[in-house]
Formats: C-alpha cells, structure tokens, sequence
C-alpha cells in the first residue's frame, strides 16, 4: 500500500502535468481534424517526456539538485536568465489557461459567471495548497484524475475501427502545414517544460536519495505511461466522434461529448470531474514550477515542506504567480487560446532546459554509477535533436497557419 | 465559455506580442473564397456540435447547466461568424448569394441554440432543436458545395 502512495509523484505529473489544459485540447483537435493520424505523434511524445522525467528525478534524487540548479550551473548566469525568463513567461501563461480551465468546468458545471469562478478556484487552490501536505496534494488531484479513464471506457463502449486505430500509431507523413503544427502541438504538449520542473522539485520535497531511484524509474514509466494512455484515448474518442462530423473542438466543454454521448449525465459528470482535477492539478504543478525556478535561479530558500516563515520569498513568488495568472485570465483572452499559444511557445524553450538535464545526467563526475547508460543516452540525444528540429519550426507554423486556424 | 468576445492578447515579450498581432490581423478585411468557404465550413462544424448537446437533451442524458452552457457559447460563435460574414467584403465576384445564404444559416444556428439554451432541460425541444441543427448543417454543407463547384 505504500508503495502505491509513493508513485502519487509521478501519478499527479501526469495526471494534472502531463494531461492538462494543453493535451486536452490539442488531442481532440487532433483528432478531430487527422483521425487517427497522430496517434503516433501523442506516443512520441509521451516517450520523451518519460525519458527526461526519469533523467530529471534521477539527478535530484542523486545530487539533491532540481533542473533549474542544473541549468544555471551547467549554461552559466547568462543562458540560465535567458532559460528563466522564457520558462516563467510560458509558465506564466499557463497557469492562467489552467485556472481559466477550472472556470470552464466549474462555468459548466453550476452556470455562473466564468470570472466568478476564476477567482473561486484560484481561492481553491491557495486553501488546498496551504491545508494539504505536498504528499496530500499529490494524492488529491492525481488519483481525482484517474476518473478521466473514463474516456479510455469511451473508446472502448464505441469500438472505433481498431486497424485504422493501429495503422495511426505508424508515423506518417503529410506535407500540410496544419498536419505539422499540430505534430509541434501534441509533442509540445506533452513535454512542457514545468512538467520537468515540477517533478525533480517535487523529489526534493518529498526528500529523495539514491534509495529512491527505482520509485523514480516507476513513477517516469507508470505516471506518464497512464497520462500517454489517456491522450491517445482522447485521440482516439475524437477521430472516431468528431472526425466525420467535421466538428472542430475550440472549446473545453467539447471535449465532455463523447463520453456524454456514450454513458449519458454519469459519463458527462465524470469526464467533467476528470478535466477538473487535470486542470487543478496543472495550475497547481505550473504555479509551483514557476515559483521554484525562481526561487532555485536566485538561491532563495524554496519548498512547500519549508512553509511561509521558513521560504517567504518562495510562498509570495507563488503568490504573486497565481495572481498574475488570474489578471491574464480574467482579461478576456479565450483559455484554450492562451492554451495553444503557451504550448508552441513552449517548444522554443524546450532545448534550454533538456539540454543542461542530458549533459548532467551523463556526466560520469557527478552521477558516478547512476549516469546515463547507453539507452538512455542514445534516447536523451535523439529527442534532444527532434526538440531542437520542432523549436525552429514551431514559430513559422504557428503563423503559417494562423494559430492552427488553418 | 464565456461568450465568443473574448479576443486574443499578446505577451509580454515583444516577440510574442508580434506573432500574436500578425495572428489578430491576419484574416480582417476582404473576404477571399477560400475564407468564405472556411467560415460556411466552421457553421457545418458548429451545427454538429449543436446537434450533439441537443442529442443529450433529447435523451435526457445530459445536465442541465453543461447543455445551457454549451448552447450559448456555441450560439456566440454562430452569431459572431454572422456577423464577419456580413461584415466582409466579398473578393471574389458571383459569390455574393452565398455569402447571403452563410448569413442567413449563421443566424437560424444561432437562433436554434438560443433555444435549447432556454430549453436545455426539455426533451421534446431538444429533438426538434437537434433535427432543425441538422437540417442547417445540411444547408451549409451545401453552400461549401457550391463554392467549390461540387454542387450539382
């Protein structure tokens, strides 16, 4: 039993990280717009971000170092400002998607006005954060969002076309402009950088050493194979709903329909709840992410384990965050906009935090015998190369097609 | 969702804040036929969504507030397509009428929505609501064929 409270670490980076406002809104698109096409593309992804979690989680339970210690360590002040200063805007950004994301639901759920229910999740979160254990955090939206397998369940009730479903795990290739930003999306998607932020900050909190690798290896594969699993069924459920009806997904209450249609209110109520606690966890892993890369950049005292008196520049950092997140999101900018926007944004600063990760997971003087082996090196350097290829296109297909407007 | 006002802000970065203005200013002004045929298909795309919250409604398989929500935030985008349509200045000559007949489905969606919005919790309005949705979407499928000269 408390084995499996253990992997709540790596089960809430991919139940409220891995899946969260970005990945829920670009499978479905994907989906709807490609079928199955990008299935490949989802698994892709969830590989890579799979791999530099574990990386991630091995240097701070090794060295007792998060990412962001290692990235100003190993690019210097200059480049670890630069690695700051991206990584904070597009946290930024996303913290007020995913409170956006809680309004949504919330909007959806009890039908008040959306910038009402802003501030109240954002109230939310600050009593959760400040009644829960880090541990009690984890276990609360993590397993919440578990009830989102009802989506898989979906898939499954429906019984789409399992060979075209297989073939979309092949990659394929299409020339379309829109085809290849949405590639950019979902591998974007699933490897946002606070996802890797949160999680080796987390193994700080929750105190690991070297006798925790093997949780660390477990929670990488198991946390991020079941949020892989979930997006590929959300591919899935769309392509098969959405596709042939031509219905394009620009909203989060679209993404409820399927398992409406196919469980009736129960369904709806369930994938609703699912969303819910994605979200709330994303905001919570993406506010802390942004607090703990600044607090780390700037040698501040930092932590949820540490409290308020013990890190007060770390708890107002947090603060002001969310703050800032509800300005972004009360200002009327669409969340699943502020969603797609944050995700391609993303992927230029992805290369500046996987870089310093790969390079000092390798490192044989400061890992010894827990660096890199082969494996897992030759897959840090293919992804660090396929990140580097989506980042310089990211920008030129984001305007190409008008925000996946087409 | 919140209505369809909401409008696209840039970033702090001044990078960001360029991407997202050329995106703001992207697509304003005259109407080319692809544009005109992408916003008939996006009516398509919304009266099927429409279709399927009424589909819930209709089989009492939905709550309440979700249908009431997704009705008007649906029927915002409707109205808003609308209204670009009839803003625009049409580039291409000869497709004037359908321009018109995008207006006209972009307000009978809109209307629909409005009821089911006012009736998200009666079953006989949302079967009928769910069959006139199709029935626009068929419409709109049918100006995208005239359009790209696939009507026969």
């Amino acid at each position: 039993m408390k084995t499996i409270f253990k992997i709540a670490l790596g089960i809430i980076a991919a139940i409220g990280g891995f899946l969260d406002i970005g990945d829920l809104v670009f499978n479905t698109q994907a989906g709807a717009l490609f079928r199955y096409d990008l299935l490949w593309a989802v698994v892709l992804g969830t590989i890579g971000i799979a791999v530099y979690a574990e990386m991630s989680g091995r240097v701070a339970a090794v060295s007792g170092r998060p990412v962001f210690d290692v990235i100003r360590m190993r690019l210097g002040f200059g480049f670890g400002l630069l690695a700051l200063i991206a990584s904070t805007l597009v946290n930024l950004l996303t913290v007020a998607a995913e409170l956006g994301g809680i309004a949504i639901v919330l909007e959806l759920l009890f039908d008040a006005p959306y910038s009402m229910f802003v501030i109240t999740g954002a109230i939310a979160l600050v009593l959760i954060v400040a009644l829960l254990p880090f541990g009690g955090i984890e276990r609360l939206f993590g397993y919440g969002g578990l009830v989102l397998f009802v989506v898989v369940a979906t898939v499954f009730h429906q019984n789409p076309d399992w060979g075209a479903v297989a073939h979309g795990f092949v990659p394929s290739l299409d020339s379309s402009t829109l085809y290849l930003y949405f590639v950019v999306g979902v591998f974007a998607a699933a490897l946002m950088p606070y996802e890797v932020h949160f999680y080796s900050s987390g193994a700080i909190e929750e105190g690991w050493t070297e006798e925790n690798l093997k949780e660390n290896r477990l929670n990488a594969l198991l946390g991020y194979g079941i949020g892989g699993v979930l997006s590929v069924a959300l591919v899935i459920i769309s392509g098969y709903l959405f596709h042939p009806l031509g219905v394009e997904p620009s909203d989060l209450g679209t993404v409820a329909l399927p398992m409406q249609g196919a469980f009736g209110e129960t369904g709806l109520l369930l994938a609703l709840g699912g969303i819910l606690f994605c979200v709330g966890g994303a905001a919570i892993d993406s506010s802390f992410a942004a607090s703990y890369n600044l607090a780390q950049f700037l040698g501040w005292e930092w932590g949820r384990y540490q409290g308020p008196r013990k890190a007060p520049r770390f708890t107002a950092s947090w603060l002001v965050f969310l703050l800032l997140g509800i300005a972004i999101a009360q200002s009327g900018i669409n969340p699943v906009e502020i969603t797609e926007y944050s995700v391609v944004f993303s992927v230029v600063a992805l290369p500046l935090t996987y870089l310093p990760v790969l390079l000092i997971a390798g490192d044989r003087s400061f890992m010894s015998e827990h660096a890199n082996g082969r494996i897992a090196s030759a897959l840090g350097w293919i992804y660090f190369a396929v990140i580097v290829v989506l980042s310089l296109a990211a920008i030129p297909l984001l305007l190409a097609t008008n925000g996946g407007g087409g | 969702m919140t209505g369809t006002g909401r409008k696209r802000a840039g970033c702090s970065a001044l990078g960001l804040f360029l991407a997202i203005a050329a995106l703001l200013f992207s697509g304003c002004g005259d109407l080319s036929n692809d544009e005109l045929n992408r916003g008939v298909e996006s009516l398509s795309a919304l009266a099927a969504q429409g279709q399927l919250v009424a589909n819930g409604v209709a089989r009492d398989a939905t709550k309440t507030t979700y249908a009431r929500v997704m009705a008007r935030t649906l029927g915002g985008e409707a109205e808003h397509e609308a209204e670009k349509l009839a803003d625009a200045t049409i580039e291409e000559p000869g497709t004037e009428d359908q321009r018109h007949a995008a207006v006209a489905v972009a307000g009978e969606i809109s209307g629909l929505l409005s009821e089911l919005q006012t009736f998200p919790g009666d079953e006989r309005h949302g079967e009928l609501i769910e069959k006139h949705l199709e029935e626009a979407g068929e419409k709109a499928d049918a100006i995208v064929a005239q359009l790209s000269g696939d009507a026969p």
